[in-house]
């Protein structure tokens, strides 16, 4: 079987520099990681919206 | 979010449940990076009622009663759509009584340890718990020989 090719450099670079944030992030603060999600929401809501999936973006910060 | 733990907090004081813990995607966020969802999921152990039933009733009851309202499968707390899940077997129970305590901003309250986390992830199955469980092995500290133990004790295996 013929060896696969190796990476170029710039490709293994970027899939380096994804890793490494996905690292950042997992390492945040609890309150800051649920700013995330919240974040998350808001991109992702529209497009489920679209598809006819009702969901709601968490207030979050409503004073306890 | 602060004010959402605080009322679960208030409902444990109150006894309407014994205990809580954070656990799903939103669990698994405080150990590995935030995982878009749309529920906060609230593992409880529940009083035992008079015929032994596993019941939230009286759980919705109390939180109608502070006025927040059921929305299809959750209720929504202080802006969070919270769905509760009772410990419904021995894993559960066990992830409840061993939860990790901690702080979020000044309020205390408490998340599955991650451990419990992919346990229950395996056990439950479904595509997203397979992701779970790579995401947590991949990101979380995990202890390997209480992980091991769980597994040995559930008949889990990785």
């Amino acid at each position: 079987m013929k060896p696969m090719d190796a990476l170029k450099p710039e490709i293994a670079w970027l899939l380096a520099a994804k890793e490494d944030r996905r690292h950042k992030l997992s390492q945040l603060p609890f309150p800051e990681k649920v700013r995330v999600v919240v974040r998350l929401q808001r991109m992702a809501e529209p497009v489920l919206r679209a598809r006819g999936r009702q969901v709601r973006v968490w207030d979050i910060e409503k004073a306890p | 979010m602060e004010a959402t733990l605080k009322i679960l907090n208030d409902l444990e004081r109150a006894g309407v449940m014994h205990r809580y813990a954070i656990g799903g995607a939103m669990g698994a966020t405080f150990y590995v990076e935030p995982v878009l969802t749309f529920d906060l999921d609230v593992f409880v152990v529940l009083p035992q009622t008079s015929g032994g039933l596993l019941t939230l009733a009286p759980l919705y009851e109390a939180l109608r009663a502070r006025g927040y309202c059921e929305e299809k499968e959750c209720v929504n707390i202080e802006g969070v759509p919270v769905q509760f899940l009772p410990a419904y077997n021995a894993l559960l129970e066990e992830a409840l009584a061993e939860a990790r305590e901690t702080l979020y901003d000044a309020t205390p309250t408490r998340v599955l340890r991650a451990e419990h986390l992919l346990a229950i992830a395996l056990q439950t199955g479904r595509a997203k718990d397979r992701e779970r469980v790579r995401l947590l092995r991949e990101q979380a500290s995990l202890d390997q020989k209480y992980l091991a133990a769980i597994l040995a004790r559930h008949g889990l295996a990785l």
